[in-house]
């Protein structure tokens, strides 16, 4: 499955329901929060797929010595453009494929973490168009603990309309909006929340 | 914690007295070693031969007490820095294996170009790796091919960015450094013909620099030495090594770098000869002997910073290689304030964390896995991963 996409990052810590990954300030088209990331699963030729839920850059006491001081053009460059800072993408995983001959996409848990410093990809325009042809992911991401929901969900959908020809997109937000329509019916004020942001993709 | 922190409250105090103490004795001393360096400042030819008997620092043709201010540093030139790090091989962990990861940077002064940055992991696990001369290699062993490997990586670097002799391919000299000292540091144990291979190795880095154009010095940050303090006491006793070896030196503990705090800012000491018996069994019969001299890295009205930097002899014998060393240094440092930032990235470049080394072991557990094979670490690394992660408790 490690086609010609973009890589992320490589994994640093890993479990069931999601991994952080580790990657460098310059990498050209960082994944934004709610985009669709992918990992080769154990098995040859498995993937598990995943949703970014944060990005954040850690404290780097290095660069601190330099913000009052001012450091020569190379200095600058050097640290923007090879530094190693530490950026962390955190993932919720969200869906698995067998691959070996079996391509179709299941939305749940993988039953095993991607293994530390492999990569991370970011999916193509067909694998994210594959992934959000049905809406069972959902459930995994309103589950999901100490990840912002709402927003993530939207984000996400938003990835996955622009992945589509125009023609196609609003009739994909009204499905996806049917189905968490169903999903939280018992909770009309957060539903209400999330299909104004989907009106304002 | 297992560690009582309560019960070392008093030593602790104790203990910031007794150097507080030390440290106004330590004034005396300093006084005394400044005169010394004074009084026998044209002494220097007189002490060249017991110095280099009592492991002194050997003095050069300039006087002992002579200070080179800083010279002008050119708009353009470049530093090379090349640092290296290591993994041990660990008989309680799922394999054997040893690694060397080396980080250099190629930092061009006045460019506004971004500095290259490498980073070169190498592994070692066959059995021509692991074992040399039948002992597994691990320590000093392992040590010197982290040495080797970084001069190696300097003198590569060397011939792709120095002038060499055919023409400049980079506006301005360039300047090749390494960590800590010149002088490849091999167990006194090891056989002759060992030591010699070792050695030969690393001088022909040194002369593949040289062969290159590029000036190359190694960057002592906070030395310890103490060789011009014997040098010194020597001096006091009319070099008569046979009293001074007998009596005490009341400079025993008094690092050099104790005495050059004076020096101006930017402003280099007198050179001198390391007494490294390796230096003088090795170095100097090969056109390497290495020189050294102290460094104020301060900028004017500062603290002065004192660093030990060592050169080969024909650094030191061209003026303008000389003046190289000394001015990029200095230009390097103050870019952070007292630590040469090329090195300093270079270190970055080569560190492992523990997480890498965590990861790395995952990495090597999975493709044994992959290979077919079970691995595990031994009982007792097993158990001491657990204990020394959870909770601990000391007893009552």
């Amino acid at each position: 499955m490690s086609n010609g996409s973009l890589r992320v990052g490589r994994v640093l810590r890993a479990g069931t329901r999601g991994f952080v990954i580790g990657c460098t300030v310059m990498q050209p088209d960082i994944p934004t929060f709610g985009s669709f990331v992918r990992a080769d699963g154990l098995k040859p030729g498995s993937a598990i797929f995943g949703l970014i839920y944060d990005v954040s850059v850690e404290d780097d006491p290095f660069v601190r010595q330099f913000i009052s001081a001012d450091p020569p053009e190379e200095v600058l460059r050097d640290q923007r453009e090879n530094r190693q800072v530490p950026i962390e993408v955190s993932v919720l995983a969200v869906g698995t494929s067998q691959g070996l001959g079996d391509e179709t996409i299941r939305h749940c848990l993988p039953a095993q973490p991607p293994v530390t410093l492999d990569w991370l990809y970011q999916c193509t325009t067909e694998e994210i168009q594959a992934f959000t042809a049905r809406f069972d992911y959902f459930r995994l991401v309103l589950d999901a603990r100490e990840v912002p929901v709402d927003e993530l969900l939207a984000a996400s959908l938003r990835v996955a309309a622009v992945a589509r020809p125009e023609g196609e997109r609003e009739t994909f937000l009204v499905e996806a909006g049917r189905d968490l329509v169903r999903l939280l019916a018992g909770d009309p004020v957060r539903l209400e929340g999330l299909l104004r942001r989907l009106r304002n993709l | 914690m297992t560690l009582e922190l309560s019960r070392l409250t008093g030593e602790v105090q104790t203990m910031g007295e007794a150097l507080a103490a030390r440290e106004r004795r330590r004034a005396d001393l300093v006084a005394l070693a400044r005169r010394w360096l004074a009084e026998y400042a044209d002494q220097g030819e007189r002490l060249r031969h017991p110095a280099r008997t009592a492991s002194a620092a050997i003095p050069t043709d300039e006087p002992l007490d002579a200070v080179h201010p800083l010279p002008a540093i050119p708009e353009r030139f470049t530093v090379i820095a090349a640092d290296g790090s290591q993994i041990q091989p660990d008989r309680h962990g799922v394999a054997l294996y040893h690694l060397i990861n080396v980080g250099s940077m190629v930092y061009r002064h006045g460019s506004g170009e971004a500095p290259e940055a490498y980073s070169q992991p190498a592994m070692g696990y066959t059995e021509a790796d692991l074992y040399e001369d039948g002992l597994l290699v691990a320590g000093n062993l392992l040590d010197v091919r982290r040495d080797l490997a970084e001069i190696t990586r300097l003198a590569d670097l060397s011939a792709v960015e120095a002038p060499g002799p055919t023409g400049s391919v980079r506006p301005g000299r360039t300047v090749a450094l390494v960590d800590g000292t010149l002088i490849l540091w091999v167990l006194e144990n090891r056989s002759e013909e060992w030591k010699r291979e070792k050695v030969m190795a690393y001088l022909d880095q040194l002369r593949r620099i040289r062969k290159s154009g590029a000036a190359v010095a190694a960057f002592t940050s906070r030395p310890r030495r103490g060789e011009v303090t014997k040098l010194l006491y020597l001096a006091s006793v009319n070099g008569d090594e046979n009293r001074a070896s007998q009596e005490t030196n009341p400079l025993e503990h008094l690092p050099d770098r104790a005495i050059f705090h004076d020096l101006p800012a930017g402003a280099r000491s007198a050179l001198f000869i390391s007494p490294s018996s390796i230096n003088h069994d090795y170095y100097v019969p090969a056109g390497h002997g290495v020189y050294f001299f102290y460094l104020n890295l301060a900028e004017k009205e500062h603290d002065p910073v004192i660093a030990r930097i060592e050169a080969p002899a024909w650094v030191v014998a061209a003026p303008e290689l000389l003046a190289s060393i000394h001015g990029a240094v200095v230009a390097q440092a103050r870019i952070t304030g007292d630590y040469p930032y090329a090195l300093t990235r270079a270190d970055e470049l080569a560190y492992v964390s523990g997480r890498e080394r965590e990861a790395l072991t995952e990495m090597v557990t999975t493709a044994l896995l992959r290979a077919g094979v079970r691995s595990a670490p031994s009982p007792k690394a097993y158990y001491k991963s657990l204990t020394r992660r959870g909770r601990r408790k000391y007893p009552q």
